[in-house]
């Protein structure tokens, strides 16, 4: 046995060996890579910045890495956790409500950027949330204000019009799906009891959160909490929502005309207007508020993300200075970004442009993203804290008991109870 | 010589096989009727074939470099295979050839080892190969799943039903232990390797988790990486998924039929 | 042996750290030595108790019937002269080729709540409204055991089947020869003779089953209110989506190789008992 190893450790030796690397190496000009999720909204957006970079720097190549957003997000923690450097990109792009997560748990890994970029220029609320120790790590990309995106033609024909969506609040909307469902019996909206956005949402309209401004957990006594858990719980009793399991089916529901509304962040523009046969039947309002709550707006934010440089970068220099030169500086870029891939960028500048004040047909000429902009300047800015994702778990874990009309202050104690167990 | 109830037992089975068959095939049924039909249709639920099916095919082709991604797929799940299974049947025979309480010992510890998460063992295993510098490399997705202690298991299980008579004699005709190991032991256990094949070569083709790890440019990706990849973003395309699952299956099964007729003739084969 | 020094390097060294980092408290990569702390706040984490508990839920109903169906699946194509194996073999084991990614997607559309699942039983009014079967705790967990039996009958089918074609065809003869009806020679030639087999695949099913990711992450995240969630997960979670916290993390796997540890003994003790 003995003699056979020694033999077969060879065989596998030059196998081992005889396995060459096609190693890519560019030239002499330098490359940034970039890691982000979605091609055709993130990483779109990315190579169209970087085509305009080229302009004053044509040696210079992008590589766009796309993953999937929850494997990305692994393969990052993965590799910053073991410490490694080799592999990383050059910039990397972070949901707004992880970055406190990233940015306390990998300390030095990335890289401070408020002797490039003037942070004023950005809506402060992104800004904020990438704040650590009064250094800024992020450039800021999209936003995710929030607004209810409805079908204009299908909810005229149950006699309601713009003008009855205009600053209403929750209890409101409840009773115009009870007068749709009644007149015409269509379905208001859809709801994915697997996700806690609309209570994210609520929360974050009337400027709080699952934690206060020192990352303490806020939700036992916190009367913006028990607003929305007892407003998500009248939405559930009013029989205007059907439920949906996944993203796919959830987008397929107001896309196919299954229901007829749907509150998001303005990211959801792009799969909306994926259906050019619906083009003027749609139509967008504020998000509803929150009724009786001190601080309640009309304004909110689900999701959005920025870019971040890593400390580790090959091509740090080029790096920041490609970002701060075109993401930081060119309102043309976001004019080009907003018409093409619906991407609502957070320079307060770029409000003045062209793209910005046109009206689109899509939505029968409401100027969307002129709304859209002026809500964002009026989202509150909350600490997403360390935990979100926990609360959010926590949160999820009690929609069947809110949802089966379960008391309220004991589902409130059972969240947090599970939060504050979790980040002990 | 047929009697009644041996016709009912025998109709059961084909009714019970064929609801069997007809769960199993259904899916794929779909995944096929998917592949022709736009996103937006499958969205809705249709369940009958569209004519989409051109237009998903090249924008699938179109999405990635699929020829390397291809490339990339059969290499390693190729020789992820094959030096799995020669470890791991060497290893499964030597546990059961050579007895001792140390043996024992050290298998227990190896079912143990099979038990914890793979998810516990990833930064450790991260770290390891970036000590070894074989970050993004073929090395660093092969080397942890060669030695399958799964497989190992499944040989050693199998091998105590390979007659000792066979080796005894093997020994008096002046055999070395691995000539017996050659030509003796592989070719009595042929269908227990067309079984091993085909699950060492689905386990490295849909490998999933660790490639997505260490492997880091696009240039490297896997056929499973890239499938995952178009689910993600606002708006995937489901029919181009669809046909990029059907391509991310289509290799496993033509294993599948290969080695079937190995079974077949396992059966036949009486040993000498 | 190769294999022994590949594992050395690859398993045993990983192994250890994990050991290590599961008497490790801290956020990050923030450690200090915490003792116990980690095993007590396993004792209070509602999350690790519903994982735990639906694991064995799991691997009660979900273990027993896979393995029976394959073995019946096996013996039935092992005949030689029953019509159409071919067919049968390759689409039964059909399932377990199906990349992750296509296997998830198909099983969230048919139950969906418009999904070809919910329209045929309301077809055959069998139920008078739409189930949401992803949506509601009792049939999230039949979704996920039936998905786990779906996708791995199959490939349990394989070993037996690999295993019923070395035994000796001559045995069967000789039975048939002496009058031994069908389902004897199954139990007393068959399955003694498997035994090694069914011992392979009932340890690494359970295994397997204490390991639970795949499914319950592409097709319920755990959900809902954590009725599906399992130790695999909440490990995956602790990892990679919570706050880092590596060393709560290694010890929830710990508490799965102490569980397998315990089963594997009761299974080879049922073997070697059943051999006697």
């Amino acid at each position: 046995m003995i003699r056979i190893t020694s033999r077969w450790r060879n065989t596998l030796a030059v196998a081992l060996t005889g396995i060459s690397l096609f190693s890519v190496t560019a030239a002499s000009a330098a490359n940034i890579t970039v890691w982000c999720w979605d091609q055709n909204f993130n990483g779109a957006t990315m190579q169209e910045a970087f085509s305009r970079y080229q302009a004053s720097h044509p040696d210079d190549t992008i590589k766009i890495e796309i993953f999937d957003k929850a494997a990305m997000e692994q393969k990052l923690q993965a590799q910053l956790a073991s410490g490694a450097t080799d592999g990383l990109p050059d910039i990397v792009l972070i949901e707004d409500y992880r970055a406190q997560k990233y940015l306390q748990s990998f300390p030095s890994s990335f890289e401070p950027l408020n002797s490039h970029v003037d942070y004023s220029t950005f809506a402060p609320y992104k800004v904020e949330l990438a704040t650590l120790n009064g250094q800024t790590y992020s450039i800021p990309f999209d936003s995710g204000v929030t607004g209810l995106f409805y079908r204009a033609d299908l909810l005229e024909a149950a006699g309601f019009g713009a003008a009855d969506l205009e600053n209403i609040t929750w209890d409101q909307l409840i009773e115009i799906g009870k007068a749709v469902k009644e007149k015409t019996g269509e379905t208001l909206l859809p709801i994915d009891p697997t996700s806690s956005d609309w209570i994210r949402i609520m929360l974050q309209s009337a400027g709080s959160w699952y934690f206060d401004a020192d990352g303490n957990v806020t939700i036992k006594d916190n009367p913006v909490f028990k607003a929305a858990v007892e407003t998500y719980q009248r939405l559930m009793a009013a029989g205007i929502t059907t439920p949906v399991s996944g993203w796919t089916e959830y987008t397929g529901s107001f896309t196919s005309g299954k229901t007829l509304a749907t509150f998001s962040g303005v990211w959801m523009t792009a799969t909306i207007k994926a259906n050019p046969d619906q083009s003027g039947k749609w139509g967008v309002a504020p998000s509803p508020r929150l009724d009786g709550v001190e601080g309640a707006s009309q304004a909110s934010n689900l999701g959005g993300s920025s870019w971040y440089v890593l400390s580790s970068a090959p091509q740090k220099d080029l790096a920041i200075d490609f970002l701060s030169e075109i993401w930081a500086k060119d309102i043309d870029f976001y004019q080009k970004i907003l018409v093409n891939q619906g991407a609502l960028g957070t320079l307060l500048a770029a409000r003045d442009g062209e793209a910005f004040k046109a009206s689109d047909e899509f939505f029968g000429g409401q100027p969307v993203w002129q709304n859209f902009s002026t809500w964002l300047a009026a989202i509150p800015a909350v600490n997403y804290g360390i935990f979100t994702e926990e609360a959010d778990t926590a949160t999820v874990a009690q929609i069947p008991a809110i949802t089966s009309g379960g008391n309220v202050d004991e589902i409130i104690a059972a969240i947090d109870a599970q939060v504050r167990q979790q980040t002990q | 010589m047929t009697n009644p109830i041996a016709l009912l037992g025998r109709a059961a089975t084909y009714l019970l096989l064929s609801l069997a068959a007809f769960v199993s095939i259904f899916p794929f049924f779909w995944m096929i009727v998917g592949a022709s039909n736009t996103s937006a249709d499958i969205i809705r639920g249709k369940g009958s074939p569209g004519v989409a099916l051109w237009d998903n095919i090249v924008k699938f082709f179109n999405s990635f470099d699929m020829v390397r991604v291809l490339f990339n797929s059969f290499l390693l799940a190729g020789l992820g295979t094959a030096l799995t299974l020669l470890v791991t049947s060497m290893a499964g025979y030597g546990f059961e050839m050579f007895r001792s309480r140390f043996r024992e010992k050290v298998f227990g510890g190896l079912l143990l080892m099979l038990s914890i998460p793979f998810a516990a063992l990833m930064i450790p295993l991260f770290v390891l190969m970036a000590q070894f510098k074989i970050i993004n490399t073929y090395q660093a997705v092969l080397l942890p799943s060669i030695a399958s202690i799964f497989i190992i298991f499944y040989f050693r299980q199998a091998t105590k039903a390979f007659p000792s008579e066979l080796r005894d004699a093997a020994r008096i005709d002046g055999l070395k232990e691995w000539q017996i190991f050659l030509f003796v032991y592989i070719p009595v256990m042929r269908s227990t390797y067309a079984a091993a094949t085909i699950i060492v070569f689905m386990a490295q083709w849909n490998n999933y988790l660790w490639p997505l790890i260490v492997l880091q440019t696009n240039e490297m990706k896997t056929l499973t990486l890239v499938v995952a990849t178009l689910t993600s973003g606002y708006t995937p395309d489901w029919g181009v998924i669809m046909f990029g699952a059907i391509c991310a299956t289509f290799p496993t099964l033509v294993i599948f039929f290969l080695l079937q007729r190995r079974f077949v003739e396992g059966m036949l084969g009486a040993v000498k | 042996m190769p294999a022994l020094v590949l594992l050395g390097i690859f398993m045993v060294y990983p192994i250890l750290w994990s050991l290590w980092m599961s008497f490790q408290v801290g956020r990050g990569m923030n450690f200090s030595f915490g003792g116990l702390t980690n095993i007590m706040r396993l004792t209070q984490d509602p999350v690790f108790i519903r994982a735990l508990t639906n694991n064995f839920l799991f691997l009660a109903i979900q273990v027993p019937i896979m393995l029976v169906l394959a073995l019946f699946f096996a013996n039935a194509l092992n005949d030689s002269k029953l019509w159409g194996r071919g067919f049968f073999r390759t689409a039964i084991f059909l399932p377990c080729v199906t990349s992750l990614v296509a296997y998830s997607v198909i099983f969230k559309s048919i139950f969906g709540l418009e999904g070809i699942a919910n329209q045929s039983l309301l077809f055959l009014h069998v139920i008078e409204n739409p189930i949401n079967w992803l949506s509601d705790p009792f049939w999230a967990r039949f979704v996920v055991i039936a998905a786990i039996t779906w996708r791995w009958t199959g490939y349990n089918m394989i070993f037996y089947l690999a295993a019923m074609q070395n035994i000796d065809r001559s045995m069967y003869e000789a039975a048939r020869i002496d009058g031994v009806p069908g389902w004897a020679r199954f139990w007393y030639i068959t399955v003694p003779l498997l035994k090694p087999v069914i011992l392979f695949t009932s340890v690494t099913s359970t295994i397997g089953t204490l390991q639970l990711f795949d499914e319950v992450n592409l097709l319920t995240m755990g959900g809902p209110s954590d009725s599906t969630m399992t130790l695999s997960l909440y490990i995956y979670n602790l990892s990679f989506r919570f706050m880092p916290s590596f060393g709560y993390a290694a010890t929830v796997s710990y508490v799965i190789v102490v569980l397998v540890g315990l089963l594997s003994l009761i299974q080879f003790m049922v073997a070697r008992d059943r051999r006697a």
